[in-house]
């Protein structure tokens, strides 16, 4: 009996302290931290899947990549006090906004952010001229910047890209559904597919290299850019091409087709390749358009 | 009476119910129909995105920015509980959905009355496009005044603006151009759409700076 009563005594106490131990580590736990060090500051945010993840950054770049499962984690380094970080959660969604003080300019209101959140994290990021970097993501991106934006090892998310200026470039896209609107921005987009994959570019040049893959519908629109498609020689596309006013090429032996328009030789082609999956469409209003086989 | 002679009195028409002597043409023709339904449903949604009967932004921004400069407004943001946007941002937000919304329905109906006119038999290719009276007093923030908000908001970037904005009002002109010649090509009704769909994106992010 003593004995027993005894183990009893002992065996409650690792018990009482896991219970211990695992109600602290709740407590211990909050939704959100925050440290800093000189102008630096790290924020840690507890968030569950699908969260989203919003950054404004008028002067900097911001730099997002995959990190924990359920943490995101933004560091942010600011160049003067004449800028500040609100930041703030609400629910599974995240908010980050450099928040300029009087008198702050481009360099004093400069604000560097690296940001790790959970792969399936949908992110949006807004700059004035901040770079914007996002990769191995597999959410939804929205960016928008007059800077350069690149964006790389993306899978199965929608990829929404608006920008003035700044070249845009994405690297090895999957499966996406892919917008990009540019005014002078060159845009060049390598191995890149998906069921969607539309560029709207005023003068800034088109360059597409990868397989017109996924059954897709490919549209390179530009007003003055040139546009530059290179595909294989197994590419599996329904192509039109025309500019009203420059100059079409084209390295491929397409199959004919019927089409609404009346086709002038050099300035439109349009035929098949293959079982024609993937409709392509290259349109410019005065750029020139090259079909060029890889 | 005749399409053209009637879009003259488009304004009243749209504005008053019962003038008798249009009502008539409007019985007649399907496409002038459609258009005074359609701007009369543009011109009931404006009104109620103008309900809150906001000043105009700049007046909010001129206040914004001596407010800062004063240093009075900068304690509410040093608070420990701040908000994901700020107020100001929150004031103008709805400019934004409304401008872009705006300008692609100027753009659809440009596009749409191009079309009409390209195959109505009683306008001579010649005339002048009607629908240019359209546009020209429909955007609430003209050229000009966009590039005074990007002046005050970002007064580095209005230069950059200004010639992202006569690109985007070439592109506008040349798709406009291409799509009255030939109203049913595939490429020509996506230069209008894309056109427009850019000439939205400026006003947008110019309207969505942050304030300094």
């Amino acid at each position: 009996m003593k004995n027993s009563q005894r183990f009893a005594k002992v065996a409650i106490v690792p018990v009482l302290i896991a219970c211990s131990a695992f109600a602290s580590g709740e407590n211990a736990a909050p939704d959100k931290s925050a440290s800093a060090t000189g102008g630096k500051k790290e924020y840690r945010f507890k968030v569950s899947r699908h969260a989203s993840v919003t950054i404004d950054n008028q002067y900097g770049p911001i730099l997002v990549k995959a990190g924990a499962d359920k943490e995101v984690v933004v560091t942010a380094l600011t160049n003067s006090d004449k800028v500040e970080i609100d930041e703030g959660k609400s629910g599974n969604r995240v908010g980050m906004t450099s928040h300029l003080l009087a008198g702050a300019d481009s360099n004093s209101g400069r604000v560097e952010y690296e940001v790790l959140v959970p792969v399936d994290a949908n992110v949006t990021l807004r700059s004035t001229s901040g770079q914007l970097h996002v990769e191995r993501l597999r959410g939804d991106i929205q960016l928008e910047s007059s800077s350069d934006i690149d964006v790389r090892d993306i899978s199965s998310g929608h990829v929404h890209i608006k920008t003035l200026n700044g070249p845009v470039t994405l690297t090895n896209v999957r499966d996406g559904h892919i917008e990009i609107t540019s005014v002078s921005g060159d845009v060049v987009l390598n191995s890149v597919n998906g069921p969607l994959v539309q560029v709207n570019s005023n003068s800034g040049k088109i360059r597409y290299d990868g397989d017109f893959g996924g059954g897709g519908d490919y549209n390179l629109t530009s007003h003055s850019g040139d546009i530059e498609a290179t595909a294989p020689s197994y590419a599996s596309i329904d192509v039109t091409a025309r500019s009203e006013q420059g100059k079409v090429e084209n390295d491929f032996s397409l199959h004919p087709k019927h089409t609404t328009f009346l086709m002038k030789a050099g300035s439109a082609f349009a035929g098949t390749m293959g079982e024609a999956a993937s409709s392509v469409k290259l349109f410019s209003f005065s750029g020139k358009i090259h079909l060029k086989k890889r | 009476m005749t399409c053209v002679e009637f879009e003259r009195f488009l304004p009243e028409i749209i504005e008053q119910e019962n003038l008798t002597d249009k009502q008539a043409h409007l019985k007649e023709c399907s496409s002038c129909s459609t258009l005074v339904s359609d701007l009369r449903v543009i011109s009931h949604e404006a009104r109620l995105l103008q309900e809150s009967d906001e000043p105009n932004p700049r007046v909010w921004n001129r206040i914004e920015i001596a407010l800062r400069q004063e240093g009075l407004i900068r304690d509410a943001h040093t608070e420990s509980t701040r908000q994901l946007e700020s107020p100001s941002r929150w004031r103008l937000a709805w400019l934004v959905p409304a401008m872009a919304a705006l300008l692609l329905s100027i753009g659809f109906l440009k596009h749409q009355r191009d079309s009409n006119t390209a195959q109505s038999p009683s306008v001579q290719p010649n005339e002048p496009a009607t629908v240019a009276a359209v546009s020209d007093d429909s955007p609430r923030f003209k050229d000009e005044e966009l590039l005074q908000e990007v002046s005050l908001r970002s007064p580095a970037m209005r230069n950059s603006y200004g010639t992202d904005l006569e690109n985007v009002n070439a592109y506008i002109r040349d798709a406009e151009t291409a799509a009255r010649s030939n109203p049913n090509d595939e490429a020509a009704q996506r230069y209008v759409i894309n056109a427009y769909e850019q000439k939205a994106m400026l006003y947008e992010m110019a309207l969505d700076r942050p304030l300094q």
